[in-house]
């Protein structure tokens, strides 16, 4: 029992404390430096008509033909990425298990999931949108729907990955209750492993969203962009990301303000889906004990 | 105590095939193992294990970690299966028929003979739709046979009581113990003929464990048991058979009784005396 031994202890314990509260404080110091720097930056242009007045009027206008596409490309992004990736995970974790294609593709998924995204914007350039002109007599077709594809290209490998890993989280104790009954393996499947982890798969899907909703360089040879406003698909169409890209590189300082408050609004959505997410997630873990 | 049966032909080394260790009296057997070895992968899990379960009596299956006795339990109802390479050899007769013929379905042995597990684990679901998803799965049922049928397996399981007002509840949110009977309750549910317990009250306290064992006195009037438990007293107090393995082999089966106080073999004796394991 010798004192000296506690005392070094309490001091590694302060020390280590200190060097952990600097290390977060560092880490919240950048985001809300971030907030602070496109709020402020961008407080002059967040006013009503930066959601209601689209890109043509310039620095007359607002965004909110961005925003819609954003919306609109999120959406076709997260609604192709879903039910494949939620599939594929699911195979993953409950299928492949006696096959070696498993691991294999697990390996593939995590080399998508690092995959920069200029290069599946490249991918769906060449093989939507270029081929696309035989159907157009030739007109350049950049489209939503192609903008989606390479969104859903980036969402994909993290809702396969995220659905694997919270469905390999289901005790396997789970899997031989339900198999000890004689249900068979997809009806444990959809109805049992599913269920359980089913916010985390949602999670997943959040984050999944939340990644795609910055990203700016697959929708340049896809979505393209547009300065009015389009609900169709089909038509060349802007968001918020690709919009602060041009704004921010605009001669006009009026411009420059409105690509910070896209910034401001970008990060406040994506923040706002991270707390969703945590939500989800911790409102699962209470009920599973 | 007319009926003590020390005829005991080698249990557990399977030297001869009708090894199954004891005379079990008037009482027939409901399973009978027969020359069983199980492997996982390469190692050697089970050696030659013979024994024969006396129907609607509670066999216990005691032994030091890592003797075989859950993989025995994880065998009788093919459970072992969903796990790529392992396999068992022999054959477990079953009202007639050998359960580890490829042919005997799966979903045949799973209604007939049924599992509770160490931990409890209740689905994700209210805790009616718990105890009707198994039966949902074997037969067609109105919602009045449906409710039927979940109310008496939740009293089979001691549990109506205490769940009757909530059975649109989550499970999830019972006790430990609670959450253990309602999964002995989703097990009979079934009318299975063969109930297993693997240690099922290891996760539990006492007053939920003495619960779960006064459980298993009653059940025997309908189920043949057969429970893994890694507590002596337990074996002791709540059955009629005990089977002591060791290192993947059946050293002693016999009536509990005999087991606990003057067993054949010296090595079952060292473990009941806590002499080693």
């Amino acid at each position: 029992m010798s004192s000296a031994l506690y005392t070094s202890r309490r001091v590694k314990n302060v020390l280590a404390m200190i060097f952990s509260v600097i290390a977060t404080g560092i880490g919240l110091l950048f985001l809300a430096w971030i907030l602070w720097e496109t709020l402020s930056q961008g407080i002059s242009a967040l006013k009503p008509q930066l959601f209601t007045k689209i890109t043509a009027y310039r620095e007359e206008g607002g965004l909110a033909n961005a925003m819609v596409g954003s919306l609109i490309l999120n959406t076709l992004g997260i609604l192709i990425a879903t039910p494949i990736g939620v599939a594929a995970g699911t195979w993953l974790a409950e299928y492949s298990r006696r096959s070696r294609l498993g691991p294999t593709i697990r390996f593939l998924n995590d080399i998508l999931l690092s995959a920069p995204s200029i290069v599946l914007g490249l991918f769906v350039y060449t093989i939507v949108v270029l081929p696309s002109k035989y159907l157009t007599d030739g007109a350049v077709t950049f489209s939503g729907v192609a903008g989606g594809i390479a969104l859903a290209l980036i969402a994909l490998p993290v809702i396969v990955r995220t659905t694997d890993e919270m469905l390999r989280l289901v005790p396997g104790t789970l899997r031989e209750a339900a198999l000890s009954l004689g249900v068979p393996q997809w009806k444990l499947t959809l109805q049992i492993l599913v269920r359980s982890a089913r916010s985390g798969i949602v999670t997943g899907v959040l984050l999944a969203l939340a990644r795609i909703s910055g990203e700016t360089a697959p929708l340049l040879f896809t979505a393209f962009g547009n300065n009015f406003m389009t609900f169709n698909p089909l038509d060349k169409m802007p968001s918020l990301p690709q919009i602060i890209y041009e704004y921010t590189k605009d001669p006009s300082p009026d411009i420059n303000v409105l690509a910070w408050a896209g910034a401001f609004v970008l990060t406040m959505f994506v923040l706002a889906l991270s707390l969703i997410a945590r939500f989800v997630f911790s409102r699962s873990k209470v009920s599973h004990d | 105590m007319t009926n003590m049966n020390d005829v005991v032909s080698q249990p557990g080394f399977g030297t001869s095939p009708h090894a199954s260790g004891v005379d079990l009296g008037q009482v027939p057997a409901k399973m009978t193992v027969r020359d069983l070895n199980f492997y996982y992968n390469e190692f050697h899990a089970l050696k030659n294990i013979a024994m024969d379960v006396p129907e609607k009596k509670v066999t216990a299956i005691i032994g030091p970690s890592g003797c075989g006795k859950s993989t025995l339990l994880r065998i009788f109802n093919r459970i072992y299966a969903i796990y790529p390479g392992l396999r068992a050899q022999g054959e477990i007769v079953l009202d007639g028929e050998n359960i580890l013929d490829p042919k005997y379905s799966m979903n045949r042995l799973r209604s007939k003979v049924g599992m509770v597990f160490q931990k409890p684990v209740p689905f994700p679901m209210t805790i009616f739709e718990n105890v009707a998803y198994g039966i949902r799965h074997h037969e067609k049922l109105s919602r009045q046979k449906m409710e039927e049928r979940v109310e008496q397996a939740l009293r089979g399981a001691a549990l109506w009581d205490e769940v009757k007002d909530k059975l649109r509840q989550s499970a999830l949110g019972l006790s430990g113990g609670q959450q253990q009977r309602l999964c002995i309750a989703r097990g009979i549910a079934l009318k299975p003929e063969v109930l297993l317990l693997d240690e099922p009250t290891s996760a539990l306290d006492p007053i939920a464990t003495s619960r779960i064992e006064q459980l298993v006195e009653e059940l025997k009037k309908d189920f043949t048991i057969v429970i893994v438990t890694h507590n002596m007293q337990q074996a002791a107090r709540c059955s009629d058979m005990t089977a002591f393995m060791y290192m993947g082999e059946l050293i002693e089966f016999d009536r509990t009784e005999k087991i606990f106080t003057k067993p054949d073999k010296k090595q079952t004796e060292d473990y009941i005396t806590g002499r080693f394991g």
